[in-house]
């Protein structure tokens, strides 16, 4: 306890030099939260974004369905048994029926995946319900992304071409009913989606489907013949994209605390060289060398305390403004779930952690100078002689 | 009573390849409540035997023993105790902490005997009364006279009322009337509280203060002239 008072007595006394390595280390506090709040931000609006348009609370997927496997597609679908539809009709899930197909838009020709989708579901955010009620039951909706690239607006009729369950082409026009906007690119890029019931006729697969998505009622018991796949490993990749992003700002995160751990270290090293006498005296007037050492190590870890309230007065604001207004990055095609404005996420473990590892930290380079004074000589450090 | 004994004591430092002999064959006790100090010129070994007694420094031969314990036999933690319960210092540069107020400086060596706050400001209120400071209570070292820091300094070392009180060359950065103000004081002290004090010195004002005078040439005992009533150093 002691030590702490005056550790804290000795840096606010220190007057310029405490504040100016306060402020460096308060930097890095600010940058570190901000840039783990804006990933973490990103990577909740992406999770939220993809439950809700793509993944659901999960999916039953036909045990021969790989979504990485396009080979895969044709075999996997299977009949929807009464219990699923049950389920379907209570909206607690929502089958989709998937193959592939060939569109070609403005004489083109572009492989695409061909989606059907029930138009009444309430599970995804998919504006299925442009698919209800239309005049030519061979109507779809697409996505932004694949509008552009494929220069199709509403209205517009493509040709689509496809293979039914005997491998039969057969090809005919499609009308464009609704484009919808969507931050999720694999709901969106080189898809189309058509009436569930359309598509079971075209392929000759009626009341089967090749996945459900299961809504927020679904209780999540096991359907015989289909397989769950809960959020998590939908969510496998992003995850991992996360993860590099968050190790590749730890490289900057790590380069920018070392600037202000170098400087706590410097610091330290000329305060215990020049402040030898007062550590003699402080052993005169009874103190152990441990408990010098101890003063000393408070100190150098106590900047990261300063480092924390300080960065709390202009971060919190700063941070409470971006939360706000969020960040806008216009509107980024790079294939990745990214919405056009991030609202950065600082979580109680992501602040916690923050200061555990600053705090940690910045009391280590501080033990290691002051470690020296457990083998200086009082006398010597009394006369304040060189060491 | 006997508060300090010294047998034999031999202090050596290594220099080169072998070794200076800072003290040689030291021997001498004090009583509670005397007076004394340690004359001679420098290198005659007198701050290193100050520094012995304090505990900051351990004998090469012979033995220490201060307030019953052997210097040389203690651990860190014990010598740091012997000091903070019973060893006040003062310095010839103060060495009062930049940081801390007056009040701050003196409360030190109180903090680490885990007073109550209560009792803290009362001794330390006291001791500055005392020494006739308690008005710079407030003030920063560096707001202070080279005077006033001395008399801080007593205050810090007689504010936890130890057995002895070791000054090093107490008045050499003071002018003659701070000096003989500071002599006083500690003289005071020493004939009301009973504390002996130990000095070491070449001022000449100081010596005229001392019941006993210990002249200390190459590391010996030169002399040890006890009641003396006026200069009289046998070198």
């Amino acid at each position: 306890m002691i030590a702490i008072k005056l550790a804290f007595r000795n840096l606010l006394g220190a007057g310029l030099r405490t504040w100016l390595n306060v402020s460096v280390l308060s930097f890095a506090f600010v940058l570190i939260i901000f840039y783990n709040g804006m990933i973490d931000g990103w990577n909740r609006q992406a999770r939220n974004d993809t439950r809700d348009w793509e993944i659901g609370q999960g999916q039953f997927w036909h045990p021969d369905y790989d979504r990485y496997d396009p080979y895969t597609i044709k075999e996997s679908h299977s009949q929807l048994s009464d219990e699923i539809n049950i389920l379907i009709k209570e909206n607690k899930l929502t089958p989709i029926l998937i193959t592939q197909a060939t569109i070609y838009p403005q004489g083109r020709m572009q492989g695409i995946i061909l989606k059907g989708i029930d138009p009444k579901q309430k599970i995804l955010k998919l504006p299925s319900s442009y698919l209800e009620n239309v005049q030519d039951e061979y109507s779809a909706i697409i996505g932004k992304r694949m509008a552009e690239s494929t220069k199709l607006k509403v209205g517009d009729n493509v040709l689509v071409r496809w293979r039914d369950k005997n491998g039969t082409f057969d090809a005919r026009d499609i009308k464009i009913a609704a484009i919808f906007n969507c931050d999720v690119p694999s709901v969106d890029n080189g898809q189309m989606y058509i009436s569930l019931n359309v598509l079971q006729k075209m392929m000759n697969l009626e009341n089967e489907a090749t996945l459900l998505v299961a809504g927020k009622d679904y209780s999540g018991g096991k359907l015989e013949n289909w397989e769950f796949k809960n959020q998590e490993f939908l969510l496998e990749d992003f995850n991992k994209l996360i993860q590099a992003k968050k190790a590749g700002g730890v490289i900057i995160q790590g380069l920018l605390l070392i600037i202000a751990l170098l400087a706590i270290f410097d610091t330290q090293v000329l305060s215990i060289f020049r402040r030898q006498k007062e550590i003699g005296t402080y052993i005169a007037l009874g103190m152990t060398r441990l408990q010098v050492v101890g003063i000393f190590t408070v100190e150098g870890g106590a900047h990261s305390i300063l480092a924390a309230l300080l960065g709390a007065a202009y971060g919190i604001p700063l941070f409470m403004y971006f939360n706000t207004v969020g960040i806008s990055f216009g509107a980024p095609d790079m294939g990745l779930t990214i919405a056009k404005t991030i609202y950065p996420y600082y979580s109680i473990k992501l602040i916690i952690t923050s200061i555990i590892l600053v705090v940690l930290s910045a009391t280590i380079v501080s033990y290691l100078p002051a470690r020296k004074i457990s083998k200086m000589n009082p006398t010597d450090a009394l006369r304040g002689k060189l060491q | 009573m006997e508060v300090i004994k010294i047998n034999n004591l031999v202090k050596r430092f290594p220099m080169g390849k072998g070794y200076f002999t800072a003290l040689n064959k030291i021997n001498l006790s004090f009583e509670k409540g005397e007076f004394a100090g340690f004359v001679g010129p420098s290198g005659s070994g007198k701050t290193t035997l100050l520094n012995i007694i304090g505990s900051l420094d351990t004998p090469s031969d012979g033995s220490v023993i201060v307030m019953g314990k052997s210097v040389s036999d203690l651990t860190y933690k014990q010598s740091a105790r012997l000091r903070n319960k019973h060893i006040g210092f003062i310095f010839q540069t103060y060495n009062l902490l930049p940081v801390y107020t007056v009040f701050e400086n003196v409360e030190f060596s109180l903090l680490l005997q885990n007073i109550s706050a209560s009792e803290r400001k009362k001794a330390v209120m006291e001791a500055l009364e005392w020494l006739d400071i308690a008005d710079k209570a407030k003030s920063k070292p560096n707001m202070l006279s080279g005077g006033e820091c001395q008399r801080v300094a007593i205050a810090r070392a007689m504010v936890k009322k130890p057995e002895i009180i070791l000054a090093d060359e107490p008045t050499a950065n003071l002018d003659s009337e701070n000096s003989h103000r500071i002599l006083q004081t500690m003289k005071k002290l020493n004939e009301e509280l009973k504390v002996s004090f130990l000095f070491a010195t070449h001022d000449e004002k100081v010596m005229k203060y001392l019941d006993r005078i210990i002249a200390l040439v190459d590391g010996r005992v030169a002399s040890d002239e006890k009641n003396i009533s006026k200069l009289e150093i046998k070198v």
